[in-house]
């Protein structure tokens, strides 16, 4: 029956309800009384603020309430937990004061008792402001003589420093027989899940305890924080996160909705929603990625990377927020992924910006790094005509090498020591997978026919299934049923099928008998969250060690009620018999029901109930690793860049379902090739951002999507007991790096250097390609 | 200030509804809002994503860009009225669920009503017709390939072998 559950691709358990409509998200929540909540945001870049007029706004038929700055001038700011202890801490305040440093910032709150007129009503709020001079460019805002100073107090505008020092890479540039560089230019883009953020604040509970609904991915994280900068015990708040529509890292941030939305409505003594409009996410929720890269690569006579050095600027907004420094750390320590490069040195700087803070994105600061490397690798590859592939193997780790001490770190996750992974066999097998020595001859002939068709290659080792811990709680009830209640707080993921199979498994029972819950911080009371490619390898770990000691318990309980010693009783199919009588056993419902209060306590037992809590304590970081391979041509004509073919080998350890896997690998692979080809948020000289939505912020779609051909390894790891790594991010870390350099190796012939990931939109390849006297209208 | 109602007749999911509501209450605000069915999920307001499509007459339609009051004497049919009235699944959710077709769902009613509309009128629809039908539908979480193989099976077809 249940023996074997894990490893096999079993559907979904959180299909039925998101299918039929059952779902419930925030804005399906309704409750009695309740208000509606609208923000007035900055329509400046950076400007002082002279005058907040409100009395049109409270005049409105309606309206409740207005809040400004003033009302919450003695709340502390919004907390970022990554800062080094030399950081800046340019943190982000509830509204507000007396200053704007981004177009979207949040300057006031209306409240009305209905969702349109609290539109109105927030329209008519005027703001007087003075401008500031603006600092947009990265390079400008982290240079010594900047436009403009975000925070005078701290006299510069780089907020952080984070750096890695491995081995002697000046000596290694001394005798280097090549030394190449370059300067890779990332650009801003967004997560954008297609469920905008949401609050729904309750005060209406015993003595005034709070609820917040909120559409997050870490709820216990969001309670503690609320706590803090209201200054309230945790004891006094609920937070639950309920169907979330996606996140990808944008909702694991604590955002300042989430405090003033409880602020008023602790004022009015009634509920207060707000649910974010598009165009609001696109200045509202953190945006991503946008990062410089200024790299050197000493080379020997032999193709072998002896050292890295690596400057880099991270535009962060304009303010740090609560994993500000983290996308910089990450790409800082993973640059050179799985290649030896025994020297290597990094100076990451977190810069401060007038736009839209920016923090974490499904991989953080992972695609970046992989885009960085692997085209430094294909130009090293080109300039010193050894063949790219060749040229990664020659420089990558053996599976004898590891584990491996890289001698860097990130920030809040440890020392970076890869632990397992085969990563030149997965090499090997991706090329299998793609057909590579065939690609490579029709690219050929494909050129001879004046195409421009491209093949990249990326090889990547990335951060999954960080800690610091994860909460797993099984309990089983008179019912027979077994309840699970998890730390992780999953929104797509299929978290909750992937704990079922792994309890169901360990307990010998049908997964129907299992139900998740999660997400709510009153019925689970401790967790941390899912984010960070954790939830499966970490929660997971967690549910599995609690079902193991619910069994072992559940053996003890039944020998006393077969009246045999321990060692005789055996779990089969879900019940416990008595070895060699297979007819005489007790099941999960009888042991359950003898275990409870109003019995004696079970014989050799401490403590009443067959439930059991486990915390997985994550030991270090689990390092995932895959190979992606992809086919591009450009259409010379339109300029337009199609991935004509996709094959990815990954690895991120014991798999527990496969089929939610390779949905992970594909959705991260449309994240990737959606920020290389179509998604920016640009802003015009004046730090007005360009994008009020989909119609301008292109999503891809069906029809952007290549064919995707995945194969798995699995290198368990020693760092979770059931050899588990994460498996949320990949995806996305490789496509940016795969089909980058496909695009480059798709031009190289033309003449045409690709240093950056674009994107590579049809105006921007045109542009290319009519610099080169190439395509119409050159 | 948007204080104007209007008495409408909307018959949803095979029920008859009377509502007063104001003229700018918008579709989706009244399916959710007045109706109770928030099953139709708005993901932009603006019309690109798709999430919030229902089908009015039979035609698809996206709920966020049309007024309650021009649903008025209409047909509406929304994702709480695609299953069996005793709670069976439709073959559409089935072949879903089956390919892993979604993750968080938020997206999902919005191209299950819109496969609804398109096999009725269609039941064997062409890989063009079906990748017509998904240009009206963005998906933040599956990479769609996994949506194609479920319209796929629906039609009867091998998933792209009909280029």
């Amino acid at each position: 029956m249940a023996v074997g559950l894990v490893g096999t691709s079993v559907r979904r358990i959180e299909d039925h309800r998101l299918l039929t409509g059952k779902a419930c998200y925030v804005a399906d929540i309704v409750l009695p009384q309740m208000l509606h909540m609208a923000v007035v945001r900055s329509t400046r870049a950076h400007a002082e603020i002279v005058e907040i007029r409100v009395d049109k706004a409270l005049a409105y038929p309606g309206v409740r309430l207005v809040l400004t700055g003033e009302d919450v001038r003695h709340l502390g700011p919004l907390p970022c937990i990554d800062l080094f202890p030399d950081s800046k801490p340019a943190l982000h305040r509830v509204l507000a004061l007396d200053k704007v440093r981004y177009v979207g910032e949040p300057i006031a709150v209306v409240i009305a008792d209905d969702g349109y007129a609290v539109e109105d009503a927030a329209e008519l709020v005027e703001v007087v402001y003075r401008d500031l001079p603006v600092v947009l460019d990265l390079g400008e805002a982290a240079s010594e003589a900047p436009p403009a100073l975000l925070y005078p107090e701290f006299d510069t505008n780089v907020a952080n420093v984070c750096r890695q020092e491995v081995g002697d890479p000046d000596a290694a540039f001394t005798d280097a027989a090549h030394v190449f560089e370059e300067t890779f230019r990332i650009h801003r883009y967004a997560a954008a899940p297609m469920e905008t953020r949401g609050v729904v604040a309750d005060p209406t509970g015993q003595g005034g305890r709070i609820t917040l609904h909120t559409s997050t991915q870490f709820p216990h994280l969001v309670r503690a924080f609320l706590g803090g900068v209201l200054g309230i015990p945790e004891s006094d708040i609920r937070v639950v996160a309920p169907d979330v529509g996606g996140g990808f890292g944008a909702k694991c941030e604590f955002y300042p909705e989430e405090v003033i939305s409880v602020v008023a409505a602790r004022r009015l003594g009634r509920p207060v929603r707000w649910i974010e409009g598009r165009q609001e996410h696109f200045v509202a929720t953190t945006h991503a990625r946008e990062q410089i890269h200024t790299m050197r690569a000493a080379v020997d006579a032999d193709g072998i990377v002896t050292a890295v050095t690596l400057r880099s600027l991270t535009s962060n907004g304009a303010a740090m927020f609560t994993l500000a420094t983290t996308p910089a750390s990450i790409s800082s320590a993973m640059l050179r992924g799985p290649y030896r490069i025994p020297n290597y040195r990094a100076e990451s700087l977190s810069v401060l910006t007038n736009k839209t803070p920016l923090a974490v994105y499904r991989g953080a600061g992972h695609p970046q790094a992989v885009l960085c490397m692997e085209l430094m690798m294909d130009r090293i590859a080109r300039d010193l005509g050894i063949d790219r592939i060749d040229l990664r193997r020659r420089n990558m780790l053996t599976k004898g090498e590891l584990p491996s001490d890289r001698g860097t770190a990130i920030v809040l996750a440890g020392k970076v020591v890869y632990d397992t992974g085969d990563y030149p066999g997965c090499l090997d097998q991706v090329l299998e997978l793609a057909g590579w020595d065939d690609r490579l001859r029709r690219q050929a002939e494909a050129r001879g026919e004046g195409r421009i068709v491209g093949l990249g290659v990326a090889c990547f080792v990335e951060e999954t299934a960080i800690g610091p811990y994860e909460t797993g709680h099984v309990r089983v009830d008179g019912s027979g049923k077994v309840t699970v209640l998890t730390g992780a707080s999953p929104h797509g993921q299929g978290t909750a099928t992937a704990i079922a199979q792994l309890v169901a498994e360990e307990l010998q029972i049908p997964i129907a008998d299992v139900t998740v819950r999660h997400g709510d911080t009153d019925v689970v009371a401790d967790g941390v969250g899912t984010f960070a490619s954790r939830g499966g390898a970490i929660a997971g770990a967690a549910a599995r060690l609690a079902a193991h000691k619910v069994r072992e318990k559940a053996v003890l309980i039944a020998s006393e009620l077969l009246e045999a010693a321990a060692v005789d009783v055996a779990w089969v199919d879900g019940r416990a018999e008595i070895v060699g009588v297979p007819g005489r056993g007790v099941t999960l419902a009888e042991i359950a029901r003898r275990a409870t209060a109003w019995n004696s306590l079970p014989a050799g037992l401490s403590s009443f109930n067959l439930d059991e809590v486990a915390h997985h304590q994550v030991p270090g970081i689990a390092f995932a690793n895959a190979a992606h391979v992809v086919e591009v041509e450009i259409d010379r004509d339109t300029g337009t860049v199609r991935v004509l073919d996709y094959a990815v080998v990954h690895d991120s350890g014991r798999i527990i379902n496969p089929m939610i896997v390779e949905g992970q690998v594909h959705g991260g692979i449309a994240q990737g090739l959606g920020g290389l080809l179509m998604e920016e948020i640009a802003y015009d000289a004046t730090g007005r951002p360009l994008v009020s939505g989909f119609q301008d912020y292109f999503l891809p779609t069906s029809a952007e999507m290549p064919d995707i051909r995945t194969g798995f390894m699995e290198s368990p790891t020693p760092l979770n007991p059931y050899g588990m790594k994460g498996a949320g991010e990949g995806g996305t870390t490789g496509a940016v790096g795969a089909i980058t350099g496909a695009i480059a190796d798709a031009l190289a012939p033309l003449g045409i250097r690709v240093a950056g990931d674009g994107p590579f939109t049809p105006p921007a390849v045109m542009a290319l390609l009519r610099a080169r006297g190439e395509g119409v209208g050159a | 200030m948007g204080t104007d109602t209007r008495e409408i007749r909307v018959t949803v999911n095979g029920a008859p509804t009377r509502s007063t509501v104001p003229v700018r209450l918008l579709l989706s605000d009244f399916l959710r809002d007045v109706l109770g069915l928030t099953g139709t999920h708005v993901g932009c307001g603006q019309g690109p994503c798709g999430s919030c499509t229902v089908l009015a007459d039979g035609d698809t339609v996206r709920s966020c860009l049309m007024l309650a009051v021009q649903a008025d004497g209409m047909e509406i049919e929304t994702i709480e009225g695609v299953a069996a009235a005793d709670g069976t699944p439709h073959r559409i959710q089935e072949a879903f669920r089956e390919h892993h077709a979604l993750q968080c769902g938020f997206c999902t009613p919005g191209i299950v009503m819109a496969t609804v509309g398109l096999l009725r009128r269609t039941p064997c629809p062409s890989a063009a017709e079906r990748a017509e039908l998904m240009e009206g539908h963005l998906c933040r979480c599956t990479g769609y390939r996994n949506i194609d193989e479920a319209l796929a099976a629906l039609s009867g077809a091998e998933p792209r072998g009909e280029h």
